[in-house]
């Protein structure tokens, strides 16, 4: 019962800033003593919606999540495979240099890589931003997918094989789903940690390539707070309706074990 | 002619030895048990011989030709395992279907084998069913079906009943044997019951320790080990240590005269076979009775004779007193040589 209560209490606390988006995002004249907004106006956040540069912004950071994921799901998934399934000297080293990104700074690694990047010619272009997206982005796709592995049951796809399965129709058939939650989870959280950067995308993007996050960046220095409030209503909403999309898998087990009968 | 030929085949984990040069042969459509305890690496050569592991040396011929190097998805040997490892995500028809998928096979021809295949492993209507709703034996069932789908070569099962009940596994072993007398085709199955083994193969390999001690038709394997550690596997009455002079054997326990093969150092005879008080056999030697346990319609007696433990069992009546001193027969035709 009281585990019951904290979870309420935590959906509260999750649930109250978006609440506060809404009312801000359409009240309008609402004042000091006023309880109520004197109407509510959604001309302002139609406009938003309407505006170019956002526009832009958002499809932009669309197409470098779904990148990111897709470029974290291909080479997360043999990475964890490979941690997971082999053992080998240097596994742990290799496993603990993934996560190395997380504890450096991301300051430091976009100041470091712009210039290798500028030299690639991939600075100032979608491809590097995705790519630069993925040194934050790895490290949570990799523990993802290999905490499935961990419980993967290699057999599956040497029973498929001894079938007559080649490996491709292996991989497509039994490895992608038995393995879809956690791929589905893995492909969200990327999504999510790509749609949100902002140091590495301004550092690497060099001001050609404008995302959400920066637009709201700016916002919040000119502190409109109904601007704020209707860019974030922007920003969130996608991943509103993802998490929603995914919400079955979120927290479902991995697969791999025999099914109870 | 060999069928399928496994020639001088070695492997080994970590510098620990799995399989030493392991020779077998099976003619088309033969029935083979692969007997022994568990980590005697009965296992181990199923694997190889479908392509999941890799032998260090050795090789394996399929119809003459060389499987080495032909991937486990080309070789058409399907191997069961001991889990059905059913797809969790494919309903009862796609699973036995999976093969016959691969394979690009024509949908409605696939529908029409996995109709025929249900009806023959008895589980006809069960198309739309997933996995999770089967009994422990009707998965496997589904599995053997999956299997027989794409009319493999060569079909290997790994102990797969020994994880079911035991009401299950004898029936399943009927539904092998049937599918086998059926189908005709060449088939291996590992297990370390021996009962099963009798119950299947017309052939046992015994596999002790990664060596193959024994290789013989089910019954002689059974009724006539050739050595020790066939003996000892199998259960013997007693292994009787001695020397041949001529056509006697002079033993602890007696002189056997019988038509020994030369050199012959140890007999041995089969539990069932050793009399208890029987006043017109001669000789006799006598033995204190230790311990006694019924298996139905058998006593088991285990006996001290000399410097030696005899089990002796004798035909269903009242039981013989433990502390009892008692004359212990052994007919000279019931014995036979061990190799060791």
């Amino acid at each position: 019962m009281s585990y019951r209560i904290i979870v309420w209490v935590l959906a509260l606390i999750l649930l109250v800033p978006i609440a506060i988006f809404l009312v801000y995002a359409f009240a309008q004249g609402w004042f000091f003593p006023a309880l109520w907004p004197e109407r509510w106006d959604s001309a302002l956040f139609l406009r938003q919606l309407a505006d170019p540069q956002l526009r832009r912004a958002f499809g932009q950071s669309l197409i470098i999540a779904t990148g990111v994921s897709m470029l974290a799901l291909m080479f997360g998934y043999p990475a964890a495979r490979v941690l997971e399934l082999q053992t080998f000297r240097g596994r742990g080293l290799i496993y603990g240099l993934f996560f190395l990104p997380t504890v450096v700074p991301s300051v430091a690694t976009g100041i470091g890589l712009n210039i290798v990047f500028l030299r690639l010619g991939l600075a100032g272009t979608l491809l590097g931003v995705m790519l630069v997206h993925l040194i934050p982005v790895l490290p949570y796709v990799v523990l993802t997918l290999g905490s499935s592995f961990a419980r993967y049951d290699r057999n599956y796809e040497h029973q498929a094989a001894v079938l007559g399965a080649s490996p491709w129709f292996v991989f497509w058939r039994v490895s992608v789903p038995m393995l879809l939650p956690s791929l589905v989870v893995a492909g969200v959280l990327a999504f999510l940690i790509s749609w949100s950067q902002y140091v590495l995308s301004l550092l690497i993007g060099g001001g050609k390539i404008i995302t959400l996050p920066m637009l709201l960046f700016s916002a919040a220095s000119g502190g409109n707070q109904s601007l704020i409030a209707s860019l974030s209503l922007i920003f969130i909403t996608p991943l509103l309706l993802l998490l929603g999309l995914v919400a079955r898998y979120l927290g479902s087990p991995a697969t791999g074990a025999t099914p109870r009968p | 002619m060999s069928y399928l030929q496994l020639d001088q085949l070695t492997k080994s984990y970590a510098k620990q030895t799995i399989l030493q040069n392991i020779n077998l042969k099976l003619k088309q459509g033969e029935f083979l048990a692969l007997l022994g305890p568990s980590g005697s690496g009965k296992s181990t050569i199923l694997k190889i011989l479908a392509g999941i592991e890799a032998p260090d040396a050795g090789e394996i011929r399929l119809a003459k030709r060389l499987l080495n190097p032909v991937a486990a998805h080309q070789r058409e040997i399907v191997l069961l395992f001991q889990q059905p490892y059913l797809f969790p995500f494919l309903s009862v028809a796609e699973n036995i279907g999976f093969g016959l998928k691969a394979r690009k096979v024509a949908k409605k021809l696939i529908d029409q084998k996995v109709a025929e295949l249900l009806d023959l492993v008895e589980l006809s209507g069960m198309q739309q069913r997933k996995p999770q709703q089967l009994s422990g034996g009707q998965q496997q069932r589904v599995a053997l079906a999956r299997a027989l789908a794409v009319q493999p070569k060569v079909l290997l099962l790994d102990e797969p009943l020994s994880s079911l009940d035991p009401e299950i596994r004898v029936s399943l072993q009927g539904v092998i044997a049937r599918l086998h007398r059926e189908l005709q085709m060449t088939t291996i199955i590992v297990t370390h019951d021996l009962s099963e083994a009798l119950a299947l193969a017309e052939r046992t390999a015994l596999l002790i320790n990664g060596s193959l001690v024994a290789d013989l038709p089910s019954i002689e394997l059974f009724e006539r080990p050739p050595n020790r550690a066939a003996a000892q596997f199998v259960g013997v009455g007693a292994i009787i240590a001695g020397q041949l002079q001529g056509t006697t054997f002079n033993s602890q326990l007696g002189q056997f005269n019988g038509n020994f093969a030369p050199n012959t150092v140890s007999l041995a005879i089969r539990p069932e076979h050793i009399q208890i008080n029987n006043p017109a056999s001669q000789p006799s030697i006598a033995a204190q009775i230790l311990e006694r346990r019924y298996l139905g319609e058998r006593w088991e007696y285990r006996l001290q004779a000399a410097e030696q433990v005899i089990t002796v069992r004798e035909a269903g009546q009242t039981p013989r007193e433990i502390g009892q001193t008692v004359d212990l027969h052994f007919p000279p035709q019931q014995l036979f040589a061990l190799a060791d």
